[in-house]
Formats: C-alpha cells, structure tokens, sequence
C-alpha cells in the first residue's frame, strides 16, 4: 500500500508526519532535524534545491533563491505591493491577477514554488519509509495544512500546490485545528480549548470544544499577514538604517542581516542579551555588531504581538466565550516561543498556556493524524471546521450578500435567488466575494460566475436559484438551476487569485523538465547540513552573555583559541564541494568543542538547580 | 419516499441510512430540520440534547469517514453533512428556530422585512402596536440630531438618546417574553384544532416582524449615539 502523510506547509519551515500504529511520528533527517526550511533556489544549471541548502545559497546567491512564499498563495500583486521592498526576489502580475515570483532568470507563480518545497517533503518520507525496508514506499497521498484564516482563494492555492508535487491531496485542514488534534490525543478530555497559532508569516486563534472526541471549533479568526516574518523585517530595517557602506542595501547584504536577526531573535529566548554581528564585507560594507537586549527587542516588537489580540477578542465574542471559560490555552508556531508572546496570552485568557508539545511540530503530527483517520476510517475522533470568513455576492449598489457566515460550521450550504433585469435575458453575471465588510469593493474577490442558458422569459420571471457549497476542506462551490424550468445552468468560474485547471495541468507537465540534485548532489547537502548544525550551536554558546566569565573560570589555555580555529576553517569549506573535506573539519569542529560543551551543559544544569530544594528534583 | 441508489429500496424521507443495505442515502429534498435530527416539532428544547444528537449524528454523515466510498455516497455524506451543520445552526438560536418553524408550517416568511440583512433601512411599515413608541422616538431623535447640528453639548444628548431607548428596551423585553409564552403555547397544542395551531404560529410571525423592527430602531439609536461621540466632542465650543 502506497504511504499518505500529514504536511505542515508553513511560511518560515515545513515538516512531513505520518502515524505509526496509531501514533503521529514527525520524519527527520539523518541529523535529526524536522525542519524543511520553505526556501527554493535554483542553480545555474537548473537544478533545485530546496531547505537548508536553498537557505545557504540565499546568501550567496540571494537573486536564485525565494522564500516565504506562502506569503503569496492565492494573492494579487496588489496586495503585497507594500511588502517586495526587500526581497532578493521580483513579485510581479497584473492587478486583479495571480502574482508572479521572478529568480534565477524564470518566473513562477506561487503553488508552483509551494510544489517545489512539497516535492522535497514527499521525498523525504519516501526516503524514510525505503530506509527501513518497505516494499511501497511511495507517498502519493497528503493532507496539507493551512492557516485558519486563509480564504478561498489562498486554499485552493494551497491544493493546486499539492497536485503540481504528484500528491492527491486528501484534505485541506487548518493549522490549529490539527495542533488541537495532536493534542487531544493523551488527554480525551472535554472542554474549552483556544489554540493561539503564531508561525512564520501568519497568525490564527481557534476556539473548539471538545467532546466525546469530536473536536467542534466553534470559531476562528486571524490575520494572514502577520508573524516572524514582519518581526525579522522590523530589526532588518533597524540595522540597515544603522549599518554604514556603499553598497549596503544590496540583497547580499540583506540577507546577511536577516541571517543575524533571526539568529539573536532565537538567543533572546533563551537569554537576556546577545549580539547582532555581520561581517565585513568589503564592496558593500563596514561590517555591523551591536549587543541586544531583550528588553530592546520587546520594544521593538511588542506592537506587532499586540495586534494578535483584537482577532482573539472577536474570536472569543463570536465563541460567546469569556477568556475566563477557557478551559486550556495551546501554542502552536515557532513565535510562540518569543517569552513576551507568552506573557501576553498569558495575560488575555488569565491562565499559563501549554507548550508540551513542540510548537513547530504538533502541526504536523495533526495533519498526520487526519490522513490517518480519512484513508483508515477510524472513528474516535472527528474534526468539525468552521469556515472563517463570511461568502456571499455582490448585489445592486455594489453591497455584499451575505450567503454564509463566518463561523458556520463545514460542510455548509446557502441559497440566493435571482432574476433577470431586461427581457429574454438568457445569461447573468454574479460576483463572488469572501469576507465580513458591506461593500464589495472591501471584501475579497473570489470569481466571476456567469450563468448562461437561461431560456428567454419576460424581465423578472426567471428565478435563478445560486447555491454555494463550502465543502470539508473549506473550498467553495457554486451550482445553479432555473426553477421554472428545471434547467441547470452552465457556470463558468473565472477565479479572481487562482489558477485555471489547464493552467495546473500545463504546469504539470513542464515540472517534469526540471532536475532535482542527483544522489552524489544530496550527500554534500547533508554534510553541509550537519557542518552548519555545529557551527551554529557552538557560535550560539560564544554570544551567551556569561561566556567570557565561563572562559576564564573553566577553559584551558589555548582551548578558545583551537576552537575559533576549527570554526574559522569549517566555515571557510562549508560551501565547497570537497564532501570529505567538509566532513572532516566538522569531525574537527566536534572534537574540539567537546569539553567546551560539557561546562555549558554543567553551568547550564546548576543555573536550573539553583535556589531549588533536593526534594523537587 | 426515498430510493436508496445502492439497493434499489424504498426507504422512509426521514431515514439517513437505507433500512435494506445500510448505505447512506442521498439527502432529495429535505426540508425539515426538526424531524432531520429526530425532534419533535417543538420550540422549547434542550440545547444539551440538540447538542449530543448534532455530534451523534455529525459521526454518522462525515465526509472523512467516506473518502474511500462510492461516488454517490461520497455525495450523499457531504449534502447530509452539510444539512445537518444547517440545521444545527438554525435550531440552536430561538428565534431561526422558530423562523424555520414558520416555514415549514408554511406561513409566509418573516425574515423578508429583517433589516440585518438590508441595507439598514427602517422598513416603511411600522407595526401598529409599536406606533406610539416610534412616533414618540422619532420626535426626540429629531430634537437631537437638530440641537447636535447647532453646536449643543454632546454628553445631555447621550442622556436625552438613553433616555428615548427605554421604552424601546423595555418593549424589546416584552416582546422576548412574548415569543417565550408563545413558544410554550405551541409546545402544548400538539393535539389542538388546527385553527388554534394556527393563531399562535400568526401570533409568533408577527412578534418576530416586530422583534425585528425593534432591533433595527436599537441599532438607530446606536448609530445616533456613536456619531454623536467623536463629532461633538472635537467640535470647538463656541
């Protein structure tokens, strides 16, 4: 039997799970890591890469490589017009059109670079199940996860994504629902649950109830355009207004600098102050370093964390919730980890949220765990989704009817009779629009419809009924019939952000023509990969503020120095093709900063020991 | 009558299952949501029971639990799926309860003059027993909205509007206990002369058109309200 796995697609990384009698197991490398970074990147030959290897040719061949491209699912030029500023990409498209992302001297539209990322998750698993000796192990079935909010038009995307990388998608779910599912699993209790979903480019708030093991959201709400991203871009920008040089605002230099960010961003989580440094480069710039605080950077940021609470208050107005019947409060997403984050839910629903799990992965696991529940028919558990924004249609005046409303739960169905305006009219235009505002023109477009076939009756006398179906992953469907005469209508969707099914098809087709890195290719990727693990954890332990003092007190002489050394010479080959010469200077890397370890394990252990009784450990 | 595709047999409307070969039978045309979810047809009900007979059911039709099923039953679990979410939806609230009550005893919609979903229009017929409170807000509004436009100081305005909604509130809070006694009425006429039934399903259409012309003076007097905030207080005293 050919595989079906759960994919989390997410802005920043993304993560492939499957279950495994009866138990959600998320697949990694041979370094153990899970995390798929959603970076693309093409080389001059045409060959793609995808992950960690596309993140390292982000800074060196920023103009090659894309990411967050989930940014753009399902969206117009129009909408990210604010945002391009300072991509090493070319977003453009015609307005009222899908967006076009330009590198490395083509263009793709969205879902096909989304293919990209899912083509080498597919794999991934692939490799997994063939390493331990299963006769099938091809993946051709998925269930791919979204933000809550995503609308229509972002969702289909989403799905077109999935069948460009060779998957049926099974089913489109929503990201914390599917976290509230890898949750639920331990505990089959009941109960008020919110799930605060902080990821890379998007945040949602979900409130379910649970019960019986039917996991009911009772209602959703989020912004798409709001997560690590726009925090990385606010401390780019601060940099980039402080660092000095000729060339500085080069997308070399700019992805340095975002490099640097997100890097001290991670140690102030852990930490109360770390240091921004980018190095010299002598066409661009003088270099930068400056130490941070966290009280610093939660000056910085603490606007954007703020603007995740209105949609947490609407989504709990719309529960008829008070924060104070919220049974438990989950955190999904790898900003959750950001300690203002915390206090800040913390303070809104009066209670310490939960973060048992891997906030980057329950995701997945929840997705696995539907696949699961859909191929196997098993019954314990059910998910009952909610659709997050109101659909309805444009009628005279340019104002929204609304045909089904926020919150109601999916599959859903609505009606909306219509007629025509002049005689023997035999066709009718119908617009449709998602989202809560009165006018059309402030509401998403989705798709013209035109009705045709309408036999030729006096003005007024047809009656057109319209009928929307939200199916259980959220699309929208339109169906159409004349009730005087029975006649079914032809529809014509023409969508406003999506791609057509010829396009999806030819697109098919041209992805065969391009190369993935060969065997040989992918075994200097994973020692790459493993070469960067070492340096970043053993540059991560030189900016801990308490280093110098550690140094002192427990290093040997000349210790510091063999371990600038080593790290010095494996980054000076991590992006050469010598396989075995990148391996060795990790071993190298390894070697010598294993003591070093040991004292920041110790250190580390006695500052959680201290001040605590013998009794609680 | 349904005709389960599978079998060929012939299976009560109400039936979501074919009694013959067990397979989930397409929904026809169902229009009924009380008896859908085995309910009588009755106004007052537990939320607790519609609830557990919502998720019973909700495990019984759910498209995930057919995705390796027929076509027609793939079909048949989504419109059945889909009609249950509807009816949940609009057996939950009292009042599209009783609005869908209205429609299947067939009376004429009272949903037609509900301005929620207009353009926020009073409708230009006012039911007659709320006239003298219309008449009597309609004056005082004016009075407001003339004194706001010469200047006049916004907070004994914001009392003046407070004091215009009471009545209203107070007829709102009638008209919600009105719908309740109504509500229990019909409950109890279960073995009544059609004539009876028949009276209290006239009496509850026309609350409810009154309920609805009542939210909408509210919501008036909301707007009043909040334009009179922002306006008056930046507008230099003279």
């Amino acid at each position: 039997m050919s595989k079906v796995v759960g994919i989390d697609l997410g802005t920043t990384n993304s993560l492939v799970a499957y279950v495994e009698s009866g138990r959600p197991v998320v697949i990694r490398d041979d370094n153990g890591d899970a995390l798929v970074p959603s970076v693309v990147s093409v080389g001059e030959d045409g060959t793609t890469y995808v992950g960690r290897e596309a993140q390292r040719r982000l800074l060196t061949t920023p103009s090659r490589s894309v990411y967050s491209v989930k940014r753009f699912m399902g969206r117009g030029i129009e909408d990210v017009e604010h945002e391009v500023a300072l991509l090493p990409f070319w977003v453009s498209g015609d307005p009222g059109g899908v967006v076009r992302i330009g590198f490395a001297d083509r263009e793709f539209t969205p879902p096909e670079i989304s293919a990209f990322i899912l083509r080498e998750l597919k794999h991934r698993a692939e490799e997994h199940f063939r390493a331990r000796g299963d006769f099938d192990f091809e993946v051709d079935r998925a269930v791919i996860t979204v933000p809550a909010y995503f609308n229509d038009a972002q969702r289909t995307a989403t799905r077109d994504a999935g069948r460009l990388a060779g998957l049926e998608v099974l089913r489109i779910i929503n990201e914390p629902t599917a976290a509230s599912l890898a949750y639920g699993l331990d505990k089959r209790n009941r109960g008020t649950i919110a799930v605060y979903d902080l990821g890379g480019g998007t945040f949602d708030i979900s409130i379910l109830k649970v019960e019986d093991g039917v996991f009911q959201v009772l209602a959703t709400n989020g912004d798409t355009h709001l997560g690590g991203d726009d925090i990385d871009r606010l401390l780019v920008e601060q940099v980039l207004a402080e660092i000095a040089g000729p060339k500085e605002q080069d997308a070399t230099t700019i992805e340095a600098i975002r490099r640097a960010v997100i890097q001290a961003k991670w140690d102030l989580s852990d930490i109360d102050e770390t240091e921004i440094r980018i190095e010299p480069s002598p066409a661009a710039h003088a270099g930068y370093l400056r130490t941070i605080t966290r009280v610093d950077f939660e000056d910085v940021i603490r606007p954007l964390v703020e603007r995740t609470l209105e949609p947490c208050r609407q989504a709990l107005a719309d529960a008829a919730l008070q924060p104070s019947e919220i049974d438990e409060v989950v955190l999904v997403g790898g900003s959750t980890r950001i300690p203002l984050v915390r206090r800040v839910v913390e303070e809104l629903f009066g209670r310490k949220p939960h973060s048992d799990l891997n906030p980057d992965e329950v995701v997945a696991l929840g997705a696995a765990v539907q696949a699961d529940i859909l191929v196997s028919g098993r019954r314990e558990m059910l998910l009952l989704d909610v659709t997050p924004l109101s659909l309805g249609i444009e009628t005279m005046g340019g104002v929204v009817s609304k045909i089904i409303l926020r919150n109601s739960t999916i599959p859903a169905t609505g009606r909306e009779m219509f007629t025509t305006g002049v005689d023997n009219q035999t066709g009718v235009d119908i617009h449709v629009l998602q989202g809560e505002r009165e006018l059309a023109a402030d509401c998403r477009s989705l798709a013209h419809l035109h009705l045709g076939g309408i036999p030729p009756m006096p003005a007024g006398l047809p009656r057109i009924e319209v009928r929307f179906q939200i199916d259980a992953n959220g699309i929208l469907s339109v169906g159409a019939r004349e009730l005087r005469t029975g006649i079914e209508q032809t529809i014509e969707v023409k969508p406003s952000y999506g791609l057509s099914d010829e396009q999806v098809e030819r697109m098919l087709l041209e992805s065969f023509e391009h190369a993935e890195a060969d065997f040989e290719a992918r075994l200097l990727i994973d020692a790459r990969n493993e070469a960067e693990s070492v340096i970043h954890a053993t540059e991560k332990v030189l900016r801990r503020p308490d280093f110098a003092a550690l140094a002192s007190e427990q290093l040997n002489a000349g210790e510091r120095e063999r371990i600038d050394t080593a790290l010095a010479e494996l980054k000076a080959v991590i992006t050469s093709s010598e396989r075995a010469v990148i391996q060795e200077k990790t071993h190298a890397l390894n070697h010598v900063t294993q003591h070093l370890a040991e004292v920041t394990m110790n250190q580390t252990v006695r500052e959680a020991l201290a001040g605590r009784n013998v009794k609680d450990i | 009558m349904l005709e389960c595709r599978n079998c060929g047999a012939g299976a009560p409307v109400d039936e979501h299952f074919c009694p013959q070969c067990s397979r989930i039978l397409a929904l026809g045309r169902h229009g009924d949501y009380f008896t859908f979810l085995g309910l009588p047809r009755k106004l007052l009900i537990d939320p607790q029971d519609l609830e557990r007979r919502f998720r019973d059911l909700s495990r019984k039709f759910h498209p995930d639990y057919f995705y390796n099923a027929t076509s027609g039953e793939r079909l048949a679990s989504l419109e059945r799926s889909s009609y249950l979410n509807d009816a949940y939806r609009a057996l939950k609230n009292p009042v599209s309860r009783i609005e869908h009550l209205l429609a299947i005893e067939g009376l004429p919609s009272a949903r037609s003059d509900d301005p929620s979903t207009g353009s926020g229009q009073t409708p230009a017929k006012v039911p007659p027993s709320l006239l003298e409170e219309v008449f009597a807000l309609n004056e005082e509004l004016d009075e407001i909205r003339a004194l706001r436009e010469s200047g006049e100081d916004s907070e004994p305005l914001l009392a003046r509007l407070a004091n215009a909604r009471k009545p209203i509130d107070a007829k709102r809070d009638e008209h919600e206990r009105q719908l309740q006694e109504l509500s229990a009425r019909w409950d109890s006429q279960e073995q009544a002369p059609a004539a009876e039934k028949r009276a209290t399903l006239t009496a509850l259409r026309e609350r409810l058109l009154e309920r609805n012309y009542i939210n909408n003076l509210l919501a008036t007097i909301e707007r009043e309200g909040s334009g009179l905030q922002p306006q008056i207080s930046l507008s230099p005293k003279p």
